[in-house]
């Protein structure tokens, strides 16, 4: 933002570009139009399928509508819906929060863990990165059912470990209001983790040894090799992936359809769910656009969070 | 000594072994279980889910392939992995570069848009997009769908290799500017080769999420020759018949190339990191 | 000079771009937009989600490629799609798709046709005799504002599955009336039995099918009827007791052994406790018919039988709660009406549907059948629809909840009955939270025409 404002008006800068002979057009074509040349492409392609069509969707927010045919204009009454009187709502955004909670801590725990163990071993490294990566592989629809037989209670693991003397965990794990959530979230992650792992490895490939040397002469723990030099190292990295994962939190849906459909009673409702069942089920697309709306500004709130402290000087 | 070294060094590693290997257990034996319902037959996967078949039913694997037209759907995937792999990486390549190197003025805005738009849940967009496409003609059309894939998954491919370019040493690229290369020449002759292992992650995360993608191929696709790989899976899921041993033969071939790739391409993965100057 | 290669470069790129995006622009979307001369093309979508690809393709062998070779001139194409609705639906709204639209049921077609993307029928059905071919109730669900849009496919009900071979071994003889099952129940799980293999675990709308089984064999279809039409509302005791019935049976664990269990079985895992005799009976629709004989005998290891036989209802007369699969209508965009409604007439013949039936398994429109046309299909099978043709024609049938219901109303019953179960909320809250909803839907004109009934009071 400060170099535009900067390139605004003429700087002072202009005259020494004017001894390399160049003219100030060319100057500035080169600050300006090539830069914009290369990122141009994709801006249009982005815009003209994603944000035009979306647009409407605003329109259709304030309306009444079926989603066939004409809507009818209603003003700001869907979103009044959604802040004071739909439970449903409120609910499934509480569940999108539990969400958030998870992804944006236990994938990272669990991929930095094997990412920093990783990257130590060199005999069968390419084994075990490949292997690890395998499960997002897999589409979600596969996973999910997989996963649906290994939480039944009379098919599952669960089931296998009490045979063998282990008792407790051959409970419906998808069934029971209290469980239900967190388990998906678990077969998500369990989808997920691997390549969140990877990412992290490719970006430990580029500390420089040098510094793990260094550090091990002056006889630093693992623990403090992986919090001062791993960590910072890869923050970028990090960052950027906690930045995602916010934003896909907020979107998800495909594991909880399969999975539950947001039931039992509820109970694992999110708005991505909500979203489809009022739009393609109860025939309410004018309020499934207010909610999708919605969707999109909670993740707007996580992205600007993101850009104040990326200009307070973080470098992410 | 230098045996002697690598064998204390081995054994420090042991508990990262241990550790690795029970990972990959969680991560690997569910994946096994689909194998093993590839070759069971149907009431015997429901009494029996998890364990190894008693009996092997191979004759599930031709079956599911010619019921799920898996000759045409694998063709038409591979098209658009490709294409859309290729425009990505190009495109969202360059206005990674553009975002990490030219300083790129709204730099910031660039991203903000990209981040919010990312943020859409794609139901909102779907009809007035088909509408738009329906229009253009690009409905039944592989390379229409190509251009709603690049705009979906480029916002996180254009980070992703930001991210890989921020890290990159400007020395070369100062060098061949001062040698009189453009911007362009700079592009495509130092900063692709340093940066092809990001390319490469980049292109399987991409390639992946487009071989599996299931709403919109089903929405912009609607003519049997234009089926996609997801397609041929969900013939054998339906609402009310289910018939798991086909299934997972349909999933284990619906796997299986993108695994054969991924197999393949890890390899160069690694060695593409180990040489790629990204270490120093 | 490389400076302009770059250059020239970027604008290829764009201009090729813009090109492709524009260049394609003047073929026509909607395929055949052909004079008279010319072949016709109709498109036909067939889901594989009900029943899955086999009867997609055995409907295709058996009813449509006999059809383009008697015909000429008119070629029915036919694709087989995986996600039927949602395709349907967007490439509808977007003005495309194919020239025969289905959907899942006729309560999806009511915002379609109201919005004009379907062409009004009732001109065919006239010139082409519809009338005498459908069943008179089944065809009036096709109305909209008094204009007929859609004529109904896949005639289903709801039977009661049991396992013969368990009830002969333990001496149970199948219900005759509704209290008779509850009592049944009882006895079976004392013996260490589950009652009732059902489940929601890969579809959640199962819910609704005990709902409207409860409501119509408990309280009665008349009393369905009335409040249906608005003359009674849900919360009067007889819906409550039902409702309060089915939670006891579902508290007590008759549904699979526990409501956890319930949420999470799957299709095949409540088939083969059925097959093996784990559970005893089950309550599921005319759908499963095809698919049931995988689950018994020899091949599924097991010796065991399977029969059906009506849902008992209270009074121990024989109710089939009638429902509608999917609808057939035509899309308003087709350029050739004349030549789909000619294929609808042919589609929709009772000879038609007796191959459908007897070959691929697929469950007939609401046709009379004569039994010649019957021969060779599994007695069970002639048994549900025997009984399901008989209530047809003489009146005396229920109602489920997916074809009968407005849209919101149904997504309500089985969402919200949830939260009877889990003690959230009361059976008088539930129905009351029904009434109000079900209440705006009448009042907005959303809810199918119901066919006349003659109440007996």
């Amino acid at each position: 933002m400060a170099n535009s404002d900067q390139a605004a008006m003429p700087t002072p800068s202009a005259p020494l570009s004017r001894q390399d002979g160049r003219s100030p057009w060319k100057r500035r074509y080169r600050k300006y139009v090539v830069p914009w040349m290369f990122a141009l492409p994709i801006l249009l392609i982005n815009i003209i399928v994603v944000i035009g069509p979306s647009l409407s969707a605003v329109y259709y927010s304030l309306t009444d509508w079926s989603g066939i045919g004409a809507g009818e204009f209603i003003g700001l009454e869907n979103y009044r819906k959604i802040l004071f009187s739909d439970m449903d709502y409120r609910r499934a955004f509480l569940n999108n929060l539990a969400w958030l909670a998870f992804f944006l801590t236990v994938p990272f725990a669990v991929s930095l863990f094997a990412a920093s163990m990783l990257a130590r071993i060199r005999r069968g490294s390419m084994f075990f990165r490949t292997a690890l990566f395998i499960p997002y592989v897999l589409p979600a629809v596969i996973t999910a059912s997989i996963w649906r037989n290994l939480l039944s209670p009379t098919l599952g693991i669960g089931a296998l470990l009490a045979d063998w003397g282990i008792s407790g965990l051959d409970v419906a794990w998808l069934g029971r209001p209290q469980t239900a959530l967190i388990s998906i979230a678990f077969v998500d992650n369990w989808h997920f983790w691997g390549f969140l792992m990877v990412l992290f490895l490719s970006a430990m490939q580029g500390i420089p040894p040098e510094l793990y040397e260094a550090a091990r002469i002056d006889g630093a723990s693992r623990w403090q090799e992986f919090r001062h030099i791993t960590v910072p190292g890869i923050r970028p990295t990090i960052v950027f992936m906690l930045l995602m994962v916010a934003i896909w939190s907020f979107l998800v849906f495909d594991y909880v359809w399969i999975l539950t459909q947001g039931g039992p009673a509820g109970s694992s409702e999110v708005l991505g769910t909500l979203v489809y069942k009022q739009a393609f089920m109860r025939f309410e697309a004018g309020y499934a656009s207010a909610i999708g709306l919605t969707m999109s500004l909670l993740a707007g709130m996580v992205i600007s969070l993101f850009l104040y402290l990326r200009r307070r000087g973080w470098e992410i | 000594m230098k045996r002697l070294f690598r064998q204390r060094r081995d054994i420090s590693l042991l508990p990262n072994y241990i550790l690795l290997i029970i990972l990959i257990l969680f991560a690997l034996g569910p994946v096994v279980v689909v194998g093993f319902n590839s070759v069971k037959d149907a009431a015997s996967i429901g009494r029996n889910p998890l364990g190894p078949p008693t009996e092997f039913k191979w004759q599930n694997f031709p079956q599911a392939w010619e019921i799920g037209n898996f000759s045409t759907t694998t063709r038409n995937s591979l098209i658009l992995v490709v294409g859309t792999v290729t425009s990505v990486l190009a495109l969202g390549g360059m206005a990674a570069y553009a975002l990490a190197r030219l300083k790129l003025p709204g730099g910031g805005l660039l991203m903000l848009y990209l981040l919010v738009g990312s943020s859409l849940p794609v139901q909102l967009f779907l009809v007035p997009l088909f509408f738009l496409w329906r229009h253009l003609g690009l409905v039944n059309n592989l390379f229409g769908l190509i251009i709603i894939y690049v705009a979906v998954h480029s916002p996180f491919a254009i980070f992703l290799l930001r991210s890989y370019l921020v890290g990159i040493p400007p020395d070369f690229e100062d060098a061949a500017r001062v040698d009189g290369a453009n911007e362009w020449q700079v592009f495509t002759v130092i900063i692709l080769p340093l940066s092809w292992p990001a390319f490469l992650t980049v292109g399987l995360v991409v390639g992946l999420g487009v071989w599996n993608e299931f709403l919109l191929a089903t929405v912009f696709l609607t003519e049997q020759h234009l089926f996609t790989v997801v397609t041929s899976y969900y013939n054998f899921t339906s609402r009310f018949s289910r018939d798991w041993s086909l299934t997972s033969a349909a999933a284990v071939m619906m796997i299986a190339p993108i695994l054969i790739l991924f197999l393949t391409l890890q390899r160069r993965f690694i060695a593409g990191l180990t040489q790629g100057g990204l270490k120093g | 000079m490389r400076n302009a290669t770059g250059k020239s470069l970027f604008l290829l790129v764009i201009l090729s771009l813009v090109l492709a995006a524009c260049a394609p622009a003047a073929a026509p979307a909607l395929a055949g937009e052909a004079g008279a001369a010319e072949p016709i093309k109709l498109t036909h979508w067939i889901g594989v989600g009900t029943g899955g690809s086999e009867q997609a393709e055995c409907t295709i062998a058996n009813v449509v490629e006999p059809y383009n070779e008697m015909t000429e001139g008119v070629t029915v194409e036919t694709v087989l799609q995986p996600n039927v609705w949602e395709a349907m639906r967007t490439a509808v709204a977007g003005g495309g798709g194919p020239d025969i639209v289905t959907t899942p049921g006729p309560s999806f077609v009511f915002e379609m046709a109201k919005s004009g993307q379907l062409l009004p029928l009732s001109d065919y059905a006239e010139q082409l005799g519809w009338a005498d071919t459908f069943a008179p109730w089944a065809l009036s669900l096709g109305l909209v504002e008094g204009e007929l849009y859609s004529v109904p496919h896949e005639l289903e009900t709801l039977i009661l599955y049991y396992n013969k071979t368990v009830f002969e071994e333990n001496g149970w003889t199948p219900p005759a009336t509704f209290d008779e099952m509850v009592a049944l129940s009882q006895q079976i799980a004392d013996a260490g039995i589950i009652p009732f293999a059902h489940t929601n675990g890969e579809w959640r709308a199962a819910n609704e099918w005990f709902i409207g089984e409860f409501l119509n064999h408990v309280s009665g279809p008349d009393n369905v009827y009335l409040a249906l039409t608005g003359q009674k509302p849900w919360t009067d005791p007889e819906f409550v007791e039902a409702i309060d019935l089915l939670t006891d049976m579902q508290l007590n664990g008759w549904f699979m052994g526990g409501l956890d269990r319930y949420y999470t079985g799957t299709d095949d895992e409540r088939r083969v406790m059925l097959g093996d005799g784990v559970a005893a009976m089950t309550i599921e629709g005319t759908w499963a018919l095809d698919n049931m004989s995988n689950y018994f005998g020899e091949a599924a290891g097991n010796n065991n039988e399977w029969d059906v036989i009506a849902v008992p209802s209270v009074t121990g007369e024989d109710i089939y709660d009638l429902g509608i699969g999917s609808t057939y209508s035509i899309n308003a965009a087709s350029p050739n009406p004349d030549a789909a409604a000619e294929f609808l007439t042919y589609y929709f013949s009772p000879e038609s549907q007796a191959t459908l039936l007897v070959e691929c398994g697929v469950a007939p429109a609401p046709v009379t059948l004569t039994e010649e046309q019957l021969t060779g299909l599994d007695p069970r099978f002639a048994k549900a629809f025997a009984g399901l043709t008989q209530a047809s024609d003489e009146g005396n049938y229920g109602y489920t909840t997916w074809t009968f219901w407005p849209p919101k109303s149904d997504v309500y019953i089985y969402e919200e009955i949830e939260k009877v179960w889990a003690g959230q909320i009361t059976s008088e809250q539930y129905l009351q939270g029904l009434q109000d909803l079900f209440q705006e839907e009448l009042e907005a004109g959303d809810i199918p025409p119901i066919p006349e009934r003659e109440v007996s009071s």
